[in-house]
């Protein structure tokens, strides 16, 4: 299989974390176009580069505004976004146009599985094997990708 | 001939009519119970016999009373709901019972219990009606006091129990804040790590630091594993042994192995989940470990069933040549054997053509799913 070249942007505030992540991306053959630790800086970034996928913490150095940078990077810039967080509540039902999401603490495998799962989606407009255990597909691209309803876990039942 | 002059004529033929030597008159009379009758027939109803136990109670004397309308008795606490309730029944000829505040001659209120049925004559025409009240001050006292204990229980018990949700939407608030950070620290050792890894080229260490990394994942997935089911007390060990083996997929998959897996769920206390995993974690690493050097397949079999009053999990490989067994380089039988200890489980390692590893775990802390 050829396996071509995506670009892709790594927005993350805890910097160590952001370095190995892009170590893994280019390991896997990929260009990483920037890396970005606030809300601004990604969206800058995306404007600039217009990438393939966007890999988004939903915790940044100004908040939690990952959401909105999904919002925003899949809307204007037609990324493809991915969540890496450790606060799953967080992620809208709609995933704020995001493909799906890779819970946090992650392993090197299960964000490998899961970005070439993504670029497979994205060279062959569907899935060629079932989502990877690691990556949770939002509904509207489950649908889209006939991958079957996975559906995003419900934490706590407690009602706010 | 006025009302006042017509009332009493009226009362006086009542009383004409029933003489002294009428027993039921000398009982309505004399009775305790407070009773009137009004002249239905007259403008305004006025009263043309009030008893004794009337007087008694609402302090007036015969003449103040005589050919007034009863409505004398009402006043600014009286509710009107109350008042067209009688209204109507007595504009449809039926009686009616209703509890309403009056007032004695000296303006201190009562709460009525009054009862009105209309009294008719030959023809069915209602001629009279006939009133009697009941003084129930002292059960409406007891009725407001009741209420008012109830409705400060229950203000009480609505305001503990708003405290109470505050507090716990805080704890539960508080438990997501440490979860993610216990999360994202997780994920910060595990990049450090590998970081760290990708600098160094020195075999030796290369593999320690590959071992250190694959423990970490191990109790980072049981850390992941912990907070998406609702009970946070136990940790489901046939969930995360197939988070496992689909992580390692690739790397089985590359190395010719097929990982089998036959799993009872069964679900471990929380606070041995990460003991639990890191076993699991080193015997299907020492499995993956193998090489196939002539082309075959290799298979992996993972077991997770009860037995008895223990559990026993099991990792089979089908031999195949190991550069080194990881269990002996990397000390994952030391951590095995440590682990065991601490868990109270017994391991049991069977060497022959492949490698048998068994490990088996009181059910004390482990409980069918």
């Amino acid at each position: 299989m050829t396996v071509s070249r995506m670009r892709v942007l790594i927005v993350e505030d805890e910097v160590l974390v952001a370095a190995e992540l892009a170590w893994l991306v280019e390991e896997l053959g990929h260009e990483v176009v920037g890396q970005a630790i606030s809300s601004d800086e990604a969206l800058e970034l995306a404007q600039k580069h217009k990438p393939d996928l966007a890999l988004v913490d939903i915790h940044l150095t100004d908040g939690p505004t990952g959401v909105e940078v999904a919002r925003r990077v899949s809307q204007d810039c037609g990324s493809m976004v991915l969540f890496m967080t450790a606060n799953q509540k967080r992620v809208p039902d709609d995933f704020a146009g995001a493909a799906g999401l890779i819970a946090k603490p992650y392993s090197e495998n299960g964000v490998r599985e899961a970005v070439t799962f993504v670029q497979h989606c994205l060279e062959a407009g569907c899935p060629q094997r079932r989502p990877p255990l690691s990556l949770t597909v939002a509904p509207s691209y489950a649908e889209r990708w006939g991958v079957g309803g996975v559906v995003k876990r419900q934490e706590s039942p407690t009602s706010h | 001939m006025d009302q006042r002059t017509e009332s009493q004529r009226v009362g006086d033929r009542l009383d004409a009519e029933h003489g002294t030597d009428d027993p039921f008159a000398a009982a309505i009379r004399g009775t305790r119970m407070s009773i009137v009758v009004t002249d239905a027939r007259q403008q305004d109803e006025p009263i043309v016999f009030a008893n004794d136990a009337f007087l008694k109670l609402t302090g007036y004397v015969r003449d103040e009373v005589l050919g007034r309308n009863c409505r004398f008795l009402q006043g600014p606490g009286t509710d009107p709901a109350q008042i067209a309730k009688i209204r109507e029944a007595l504009a449809a000829g039926r009686d009616v019972n209703v509890e309403m505040l009056n007032y004695h001659k000296d303006g201190t209120p009562f709460w009525n219990a009054l009862y009105l049925s209309p009294v008719r004559d030959d023809s069915g025409e209602v001629v009279y009606h006939f009133g009697s009240q009941f003084d129930v001050t002292e059960k409406k006292r007891f009725e407001f006091e009741l209420k008012e204990a109830h409705d400060g229980l229950e203000r009480a018990v609505r305001e503990r129990t708003h405290d109470l949700q505050s507090a716990l939407d805080q704890k539960t608030v508080l438990l997501h804040e440490v979860d993610h950070r216990v999360k994202n620290n997780l994920q910060l050792i595990s990049s450090l790590v590998q970081l760290q890894l990708r600098r160094s080229q020195e075999p030796a260490v290369r593999e320690a630091l590959s071992a250190v990394m694959e423990r970490v994942g191990a109790v980072s997935t049981v850390h992941r594993r912990l907070f998406q089911s609702d009970d946070v007390a136990r940790f489901d060990l046939a969930d995360f042994i197939v988070d496992l083996t689909d992580d390692l997929g690739p790397i089985a998959a590359e190395r010719n192995l097929r990982i089998d897996l036959s799993l009872e769920p069964v679900s471990v206390a929380s606070g041995k989940a990460a003991p639990v995993a890191l076993i699991v974690n080193e015997l299907l690493q020492n499995a993956l470990g193998r090489t196939f050097t002539d082309g075959g397949e290799g298979r992996i079999h993972v077991i997770v069933e009860r037995r008895g009053d223990s559990y026993r999990i099991a990792v089979e490989d089908g031999g195949g040549e190991a550069e080194r067994s990881r269990l002996e380089k990397a000390g994952g039988r030391y951590i095995v054997d440590l682990l065991a200890r601490q868990l109270r489980a017994t391991v049991d390692w069977h060497a022959g053509e492949g490698t048998r590893v068994e490990i088996t775990l009181p059910v004390d802390g482990m409980v069918p799913a």
